[in-house]
């Protein structure tokens, strides 16, 4: 950032504003007036945010963050104003969204304002002594006006979750935080509502600020629950509303995973074949483009007679051996009839295609088939 | 400047010494026995660290940790106990005693250090990375999200204690498959662990569930310091609990259930007693009463009233107290559509069946013309247990006579039929005598009724008196107010009362004659339980004449300003 002293320092229009936003002169004119100011400032939020994890925090005094946190407040109080105005609303997420690509800036940002600011700030090691004072004066000690509100019972959760974590067993299960996580990036998708396909400039690069691993754990985890008729107890909207929504809530997060070929790949290995299995019963995209890297992957395998199975073959596109493989075909079985019918199917076409070989060891899919089949048979009539 | 002040009032009672100790001692809560003993200190160090904070706010930081140079070791130690930083308030004080340290203006690199150290400690306490390390990978994901720490762990808690709730739900019906059961240690640590907790809302759940689990081990699974703390609460109002696991609580818990009816009594006999109504609904707010449909439950406040009334040497207050508690119970028996009522013999195993279902039948339940023949049923029943059979000694009599006692109803609609039947038989007043006077190895029961019955026959011949002085009645009681026999003395009064109020005559001196007896016998405060009960029964069951209910209500008027 060039600008030492980014422009919504400058600004003086707050109580102004209001005032005018109060009058009943000239309304027409002056609203609109008064609606680009306000989408000015708003479009400063950014600017706000960055600032307060930036360095260039060094240079505040306490006045300086009395302002910062002033304007925070002025945010929260438009979040709280709007809220219930659609139009007024949709017009300064619009603004928000027009700032850097991939921002993921939305109302929400406006109505946690305070508490991301705070909470930024006491993190940021560059803020100098005074400025800090001031600011636990502020944030902790519930001075003029700013809430201890929801702090309190932070320290007090955090605690009550580091105490409970770890007597619970979560067995297969993901863990709590997966859990968490996927429920925010949830609650953060269904705020954009119809326009979740927008979530696409800012899902992959906050989605990275997550290690690779945790990232798919948590879009697992999340079309997961959106998957079950349409989310659950939080979602807001009802009946046919709250179907567009969902859909296009999993169909942001869908397309994430499925657009980058590497990625789903690197998706497929790291998540559990179970996992995998109830995602592609939910979701048909998957299960289609799932069976497919399937496929991909078997056709790398070849038969070695003297060992009397299926190995790897040298190249670096096979990335399950034959365990791994079954056991993913295995878990699609044990999934919906109508995944199962859709496995055994595609696994017949690979079959049929190979040469439709009926005797082991020639063809990957003949194998494959012929254990599933045997597999079915044996959950059928277990007595046998 | 007013360190100096401060200083001398404040040192001695702050023990930085004592609590460093014991946070060192405690480390971060790892083994059971330091966890044990956290929890029994968490509402004595909150006090010391709100009375540490009052004394920190007036000063500034430097001056602070010159007079307390303990404090920092203590405060950093106190931050990673997560008991501590969970219970309660505790946790706002840590922080705000953190604030108090925090220099505007370091001098020095000591205090810069001290600076960055107390940063350090509140963002392990605030921010969204574990607690164990600071990860960067959650919070900036989060952040950029638009959510902060306190949205994240708002869903991490949740999800934890619906997970644990899952996982003890499926074990408590998943018997059959052993692998899978919950150790009864774990269950046993995942109690303690909820006790700092126990009043942050989102436990509800798990305390709920914990609180109706049952491990099918014969020995209490809960740990104990957990089953008080809940109890604590909830008597404290600071939780709200299920009724159903309340009860759970209190039937396997009975230090809990103990400390719930003593409380019970407690708050009762505090409070000035001048209408029923008020005493009723405390004792339903208490749900003791509905708790006490269990038999078991029902069998300890029974005892513990038992003992009360002794220790009290009978007070007609507690009796009182007592007798409404017993009909509040029965009215929840009687409301409840229960699939299986327990039978009566559970909750009074020890007494003769007839006489506890004669006791049990309400009043209102049989008109009014029934009842003498009702008294005159439990009369003969009491008696020919009393007299006939065997009852030797003091406890067992004891037993029974609180019994009848409990249905003091009874005993009160005695006495006014007494008064209001053309014809009543000796059998009650031989059931009032046996309330007043039990025991009868020197014949005091005996002698109690002569006298009284002499009392009662010449109340009798004023009764359809409409004109009556005061004179006239003191004659005619004179001699039996002599006696110096208490019973005697409390069973005259209780007709005499009666007669004031019932009779013809009698309502024109009733205010007068009270009076009298509160001024020169110790019998104020049975009179005033009599006209309370008196009051709050009519008001009830109704079928008084106004003129009756009028003088009540001014003779209790009178007795709430005399007291």
């Amino acid at each position: 950032m060039t600008n030492l002293r980014p422009c919504w320092l400058g600004l003086v229009l707050v109580p102004g504003a209001r005032r005018v936003l109060r009058s009943n002169r000239r309304r027409q004119g002056c609203q609109r007036g008064v609606m680009e100011a306000v989408l000015g400032q708003v479009a400063e939020l950014p600017a706000l945010l960055a600032v307060s994890r930036s360095a260039l925090v060094r240079d505040w005094d306490p006045p300086t963050l009395d302002r910062a946190l002033e304007w925070a407040r002025y945010f929260q109080h438009l979040h709280d104003r709007f809220r219930s105005r659609p139009q007024l609303r949709d017009a300064l997420r619009r603004r928000l969204r027009r700032g850097e690509a991939g921002s993921p800036l939305s109302f929400r940002h406006l109505g946690g304002c305070s508490e991301l600011l705070g909470l930024a700030l006491l993190e940021n090691r560059a803020l100098p002594p005074a400025a800090c004072r001031r600011l636990l004066q502020r944030l902790l000690q519930g001075e003029a006006g700013f809430e201890l509100g929801r702090l309190a019972p932070l320290a007090r959760r955090k605690a009550a979750s580091y105490l409970l974590e770890g007597s619970a067993l979560f067995p297969g299960k993901p863990g709590p935080r997966v859990c968490a996580e996927a429920g925010l990036l949830l609650c953060r998708l269904r705020e954009d509502g119809r326009e979740a396909g927008a979530a696409l400039g800012w899902l992959g690069p906050v989605l990275e600020q997550l290690p690779q691993p945790r990232a798919f754990a948590v879009v697992a985890e999340a079309l997961l629950r959106q998957g079950c008729g349409g989310g659950d107890g939080d979602s807001s909207a009802g009946g046919q509303a709250g179907g567009a929504e969902a859909g296009s809530v999993a169909g942001a997060l869908l397309s994430w995973l499925l657009e980058d070929l590497h990625r789903f790949s690197a998706c497929s290995l790291l998540l559990p074949g179970t996992l995998l299995a109830s995602l592609a019963g939910r979701y048909a995209q998957l299960s289609r483009r799932y069976l497919d890297l399937l496929a991909e992957w078997g056709s790398h395998l070849l038969y070695d007679p003297l060992q009397g199975r299926w190995v790897k073959s040298r190249s670096e596109e096979a990335k399950l051996c034959w365990e791994e493989l079954r056991e993913r075909f295995g878990c699609l079985c044990q999934g919906s009839v109508q995944l199962r019918e859709q496995t055994q199917a595609a696994l017949k076409l690979l079959k049929a295609r190979d040469g439709d070989f009926q005797v082991c060891g020639l063809s990957v899919w003949t194998d494959l088939l012929l254990e599933v089949e045997e597999d079915l048979r044996k959950k059928q009539s277990p007595n046998v | 400047m007013h360190c100096g002040m401060a200083q001398d009032t404040t040192v001695p009672k702050l023990n930085f010494k004592f609590w460093l100790d014991k946070a060192i001692e405690w480390g971060q809560a790892t083994t059971l026995e330091s966890q044990k003993d956290v929890c029994l200190h968490l509402p004595q160090l909150q006090e010391f660290l709100h009375q540490t904070y009052e004394t920190l706010k007036h000063m500034n930081s430097i001056a602070a940790i010159q007079q307390f140079p303990l404090i920092g070791q203590l405060l950093g130690r106190l931050c990673w106990n997560p008991f501590v930083v969970g219970y309660d308030e505790s946790q706002k004080t840590l922080m705000w005693c953190l604030c108090c340290l925090y220099s505007s203006e370091p001098q020095n690199p000591v205090e810069l250090k001290a600076n960055s150290w107390i940063r350090s400690l509140l963002c392990h306490l605030l921010s969204s990375s574990k607690w164990e390390r600071i990860e960067a990978e959650t919070s900036t994901f989060i952040s950029a999200l638009g959510y902060t720490s306190a949205d994240y762990y708002c869903h991490l808690v949740e999800n934890i204690v619906s997970s644990l709730v899952t996982e003890l739900r499926e074990n408590q019906f998943n018997e059959l498959n052993i692998q899978e059961r919950i150790s009864v240690s774990r269950v046993n640590a995942v109690s303690l662990f909820c006790l700092p907790l126990i009043t942050l809302p989102d436990l509800t759940p798990l305390l709920e569930t914990l609180l109706l689990y049952h491990g099918g081990a014969s020995k209490e699974i809960l740990s104990s310091e957990f089953l008080e703390a809940v109890n604590d609460a909830v008597l404290k109002k600071k939780i709200s609990l299920s009724e159903s696991a309340i009860f759970s609580l209190w039937h396997r818990h009975l230090p809990s259930l103990e400390s719930a009816t003593l409380s019970l009594l407690d708050q009762l006999t505090s409070l000035q007693i001048n209408s029923l109504e008020k005493v009723a609904c405390v004792i339903k707010d208490s749900l003791l009463p509905q708790a006490a449909s269990h038999p078991a439950i029902f069998r300890i406040v029974n005892e513990i009233f038992k003992n009360a009334l002794l220790e009290t040497d009978g007070a007609p207050e507690v009796m009182t107290i007592i007798q409404v508690f017993i009909q509040l119970f029965i009215q929840v028996q009687q409301n409840e559509n229960k699939q299986h009522k327990f039978p009566l013999k559970a909750y009074f195993p020890h007494h003769h069946q007839p006489l506890v279902i004669a006791l049990l039948r309400r009043p209102f339940e049989l008109p009014s013309t029934h009842w003498l023949q009702h008294l005159k049923h439990i009369s003969d029943t009491l008696k020919s247990i009393v007299e006939d059979t065997n009852v030797s000694s003091f406890a067992d009599l004891y037993e029974i006579w609180f019994l009848v006692a409990c249905f003091g109803e009874w005993l009160d609609i005695a006495a006014e039929q007494l008064m209001k039947a053309a014809v009543a038989p000796d059998a009650l007043l031989w059931l009032l005598a046996f309330y007043y006077c039990p025991q009868n190895e020197n014949q005091q029961r005996t002698q109690t009724m002569v006298e009284s019955q002499a009392v009662y026959s010449r109340l009798m011949m004023l009764y359809n008196r409409t004109v009556l002085s005061f004179g006239d009645l003191q004659a005619s009681v004179n001699n039996a107010a002599d006696t110096e026999q208490c019973h005697t003395q409390c069973l005259i009064t209780h007709l005499l009362t009666n007669f004031l109020l019932f009779s013809s005559g009698g309502h024109m001196i009733a205010q007068e004659f009270i009076s009298h007896i509160t001024e020169t016998t110790d019998m104020s405060k049975e009179v005033c339980s009599l006209l309370i009960r008196t009051a709050y029964r009519i008001k009830h069951n109704g079928g008084e004449n106004q003129r009756t209910v009028k003088l009540l209500n001014e003779l209790l008027q009178k007795l709430a300003v005399e007291v």
